[in-house]
């Protein structure tokens, strides 16, 4: 039975590639540099620092930030307080609090570097 | 948020024709009453970059208010074998069967669960059990009328997708036995183990209740059978006898595929081998215990003695002697019909929705459907143009979660996934019953897919896949005012040739997937007949189905050998159990949609859609008429509802190596495709770098046109993402100039001259 492993993401993401970060800043949608696609691909498949989605409030205008459960049958986690009128801002969003839980490092700042 | 879910339903049957009646059945947990109205639907897309949600009122006889209750869906596959004379007349007994447990560990994540193999309980639970306990330990269970309960417990763990022989047996002079014996007992995986224990002597067993396989009776609600404790594996041979004989003797009556009736001991000994195409169950012995299967288990399953000599069970049916039975089958919710709709002779056919609103359970606006399609009465159409609701294709993604459950979602899709409502109650709801995309919760796939159940996925404001998207193309046909029939492809399966024959043009639309070789005769005999045929999708004509012949709208989908798959089937498990037909794509079966339609599917791209470049092909005179009004150099598409352009999301390529006619000219492609374009894995023969369309001219969409036998014709455009931009900048652009100009064409009888 072939299976989709979780675990089977390893690329090795440098810490200290913050040109990375300024890349994906400037351009979350994309297309991207060969090394950012492969730091996306491990965030994405991997699911380490949460599976995260978004959940349509208002089609095509508004979306609240949200967590698929560990188990199926389980609620999909919302956070109510995280609401986003661009997909770009949340993809932003949640690299930040993928590239700290994979790296260890927090990056501050919105999309345009100012203070969120 | 509109609240999509507090009430849900669905109609029987799926399509109506005009004149007939038409069932709702509706249940709602929170609501006592809703708001109900018969709309047709033409564009059941809310994204407001779009024309919206386009819905007409009908005011049909069934409009008003109407009170809800709660009916509840009770997952879980088994057989029932109804209380026979000698179960009743049993003292001692034997049960003996193979097993290959496929959650033996349920218990662990699901506290406490139970799997049931085999039972005869009576309501109020005196009888016998044999099932796997929450430590994943079979154990046999014996509870006598009076309240003293015996259980012998094997000492081993099974392990899961290992096979089995399982032997139990009850001796009226006070004991029971339990023997576990692996078939394949090294290196680690063995199981073997032997219990027994005391027990109530002389135990008189229920004169009235069942004998099941894969759950135990718990009751019964409105004539039918509620069970608990499901099991997830597969049975095979499983055997009934009158004495409490050795391990061995049983192992010997299980071995024997065709068991002689005229053995005084066996009471019954089940062939799941037989009828394989059916729900039935069939039993071998002088009793002839036949029983039922429920909720669609899956049949055609290997056996413990499956080695591999046959991959068909046609070829050798006695190695297909399993039932793999799921604790989350669910064919049929069997909810009482509410009301029901004459749907009036005079009414276009369309796709239609019974609109549902009112104030869902947490205050928000409720705006809830039931899909379902008028067709046009059989044998009268009332329009030269027939539109397809790919029903097939609405079945096998009905209430998938595959964003939810499997990993690869958000790599596939370069970004993060946009769940709907209905994403978050399929999340939790997965009584629904899943999709043929779907993994069952022991990790085996979902292979049958029913309409007896709501499918959130096919109706307005569902997620934008399928049916949201072909009801774009409604949209513009209503918007340019062509006249249409919708006919399905249950009909096209059922009526072949014949049906699509009235129409001067049939319009195939965003995503015609799962096709019957049935389906396939009635487009083939079509497109020679002369008929004219606009395929405005991609990935179409891709997988082969069977539809199940008892049953109305429900089919069946195996996944092996290749193809994009999101699980792949068990080996020797190819072969659908209602025809015996090998499954998988179209192009392995030797009709590769680029036949029958000149494209076919070469590559997903989800991140971002790309447009057309007209080629020196579309300045042929012959297929002038496709590029009227549209310009050498114009990009055509290069904008749409789905990722920005009208070539995306599923592309189809011509290939003359796969069929792709002589004749066929191919005027115009999208073949800038970017890094998000993969190829399916039919596309490359071994791996290697520059597979996806940065680098792959192969993964592209392409715009054909053939002339077909007595003046038909074949336009395909190779991508999902088409139709989704049928109504950018007000209806005109060069996605709608291009699609009339062929439409128009193909609806004058004149026949294209110069091929």
């Amino acid at each position: 039975m072939l299976v989709n492993d979780p675990a089977a993401a390893h690329f090795e993401i440098d810490p200290d590639r913050t040109d990375l970060v300024e890349e994906f800043r400037r351009n979350p949608k994309g297309p991207h540099s060969d090394t950012l696609r492969k730091v996306l691909h491990r965030m994405r498949w991997s699911g380490e620092g949460g599976r995260f989605v978004l959940v349509t409030v208002e089609p095509g205008r508004r979306w609240v930030l949200g967590r698929l459960p560990e188990r199926r049958g389980r609620p999909v986690e919302l956070f109510h307080n995280q609401t986003f009128d661009d997909p770009a801002d949340a993809e932003w969003h949640v690299f930040k609090v993928r590239w700290q839980a994979i790296t260890g490092r927090a990056i501050a700042g919105g999309r345009s570097g100012e203070p969120d | 948020m509109v609240d999509t879910n507090s009430v849900l339903g669905y109609a029987t049957p799926l399509i109506v024709s005009p004149g007939e009646r038409v069932r709702f059945h509706l249940s709602s947990r929170s609501m006592t009453e809703c708001g109900v109205e018969v709309v047709r639907v033409r564009c059941g897309d809310p994204d407001p970059a779009g024309p919206g949600l386009r819905l007409h009122a009908m005011n049909s006889a069934v409009d008003g208010r109407r009170p809800l209750r709660f009916q509840p869906i009770r997952p879980g596959s088994f057989a029932l074998v109804p209380n026979r004379l000698p179960f009743g007349t049993l003292s001692s007994f034997g049960f003996a069967c193979f097993l290959w447990p496929t959650w033996p560990a349920k218990g662990e994540s699901e506290r406490g669960a139970i799997q049931t193999v085999a039972a005869r309980v009576a309501n109020g639970g005196a009888g016998w059990r044999l099932e796997i306990g929450p430590d994943a330990r079979l154990r046999f269970v014996v509870a006598a009328a009076g309240g003293r309960t015996a259980t012998a417990i094997a000492e081993e763990p099974l392990r899961e997708r290992e096979w089995v022989f399982v032997a139990a047996r009850y001796d009226a002079g006070g004991a029971m036995l339990l023997d576990v014996v692996s078939l394949d007992p090294q290196a680690g995986r063995d199981a073997t183990s032997s219990a027994g224990t005391s027990a109530p002597g002389g135990v008189i067993w229920s004169g009235s209740a069942p004998l099941t396989f894969g759950a135990r009776q718990a009751g019964e609600e409105r004539g039918r059978p509620v069970t608990a404790d499901h099991f997830n594996g597969k049975i095979d041979r499983p055997r009934l006898v009158s004495a409490a004989l050795p391990a061995g003797e049983l192992r010997g009556l299980c071995e024997a595929v065709d068991p002689r009736p005229g053995d005084p001991r066996i009471v019954g000994a089940w062939d799941f081998a037989h009828g394989i195409g059916t729900d039935r169950v069939h039993d071998r012995s002088a009793n002839r215990l036949d029983g039922q299967l429920h909720n669609l288990p899956a049949r055609g399953a290997t056996g413990a003695n499956w080695d591999g000599s046959a991959v068909s069970w046609q070829a050798r049916p006695e190695h297909y002697g399993a039932v793999h039975f799921h604790d989350d089958d669910m064919a049929d919710a069997g909810w009482e019909p509410d009301f029901a709709l004459e749907v009036p002779p005079d009414w276009p056919s369309g796709f239609y929705a019974l609109r549902l609103t009112g104030t869902g359970a947490g205050g928000d606006p409720m705006d809830s459907f039931v899909g379902f399609f008028v067709r046009a009465p059989l044998g009268q159409a009332r329009a030269p143009v027939a539109f397809v609701a790919s029903t097939a294709t609405f079945l096998a993604y009905a209430n998938s979660a595959l964003r939810l459950d499997q990993v690869h979602a958000e790599s596939m899709l370069e970004g993060l996934m946009q769940l709907s409502r209905d994403d978050c109650y399929i999340a939790e709801h997965r009584e629904l019953g899943l999709s043929t995309y779907d993994t069952h919760s022991d990790g085996s796939g979902w292979i049958y897919s029913t309409a007896l159940r709501p499918i959130l996925s096919m109706r307005p404001r569902a997620n934008s896949f399928n049916y949201v998207n072909d009801t774009h193309v409604l949209d513009w046909l209503e918007e340019k005012g062509f006249a249409y029939d919708v006919i399905a492809d249950d009909d096209i399966h059922r009526e072949g040739a014949a049906l699509l024959g009235q129409y001067r043009c049939v319009i195939t639309g965003t995503h015609p997937e799962y096709y019957s070789r049935e389906m396939c005769d009635a487009f083939d005999a079509y497109q020679r007949g002369g008929g004219r045929h606009m395929y405005l999708g991609g990935n179409g004509f891709y997988w082969r189905i069977a539809w199940n012949p008892a049953l109305p709208s429900a089919i069946e989908v195996r996944r092996d050998v290749s193809g994009v798959r999101t699980w792949e089937g068990e080996p020797g498990e190819a072969h659908h159990s209602y025809t015996g037909e090998f499954a998988g794509l179209w192009r392995q079966n030797g009709r590769p949609p680029q036949r029958l339609v000149g494209v076919g599917f070469d590559a997903q791209v989800f991140d971002r859609s790309a447009w057309y470049r007209r080629l020196p092909e579309s300045h042929d005179p012959r297929v002038a008429f496709i590029f009227e009004g549209v310009g050498a150099d114009e990009r055509i598409g290069d904008f749409g509802l789905r990722n920005g352009g009208a070539a995306g999301l599923e592309i189809d390529r011509a290939e003359p190596t796969l069929g792709s006619p002589p004749h066929l000219l191919r005027v115009a492609t999208a073949d800038r495709i970017g890094y998000g374009g993969l190829p399916s894995p039919e596309e490359f023969r071994t791996s290697h770098r520059g597979l996806d369309g940065e680098q792959n001219a192969n993964v592209r969409a392409d715009m054909v046109f053939f002339p077909t036998a007595a003046g038909g014709g074949v336009f395909a455009t190779g991508s999902i993402a088409w139709a989704c931009a049928l109504s950018c900048r007000g209806y005109d652009n060069n996605v709608s100039r291009i699609t009339e100009n062929v439409l128009r064409r193909f609806l004058d009888p004149a026949p294209f001259a110069g091929f």
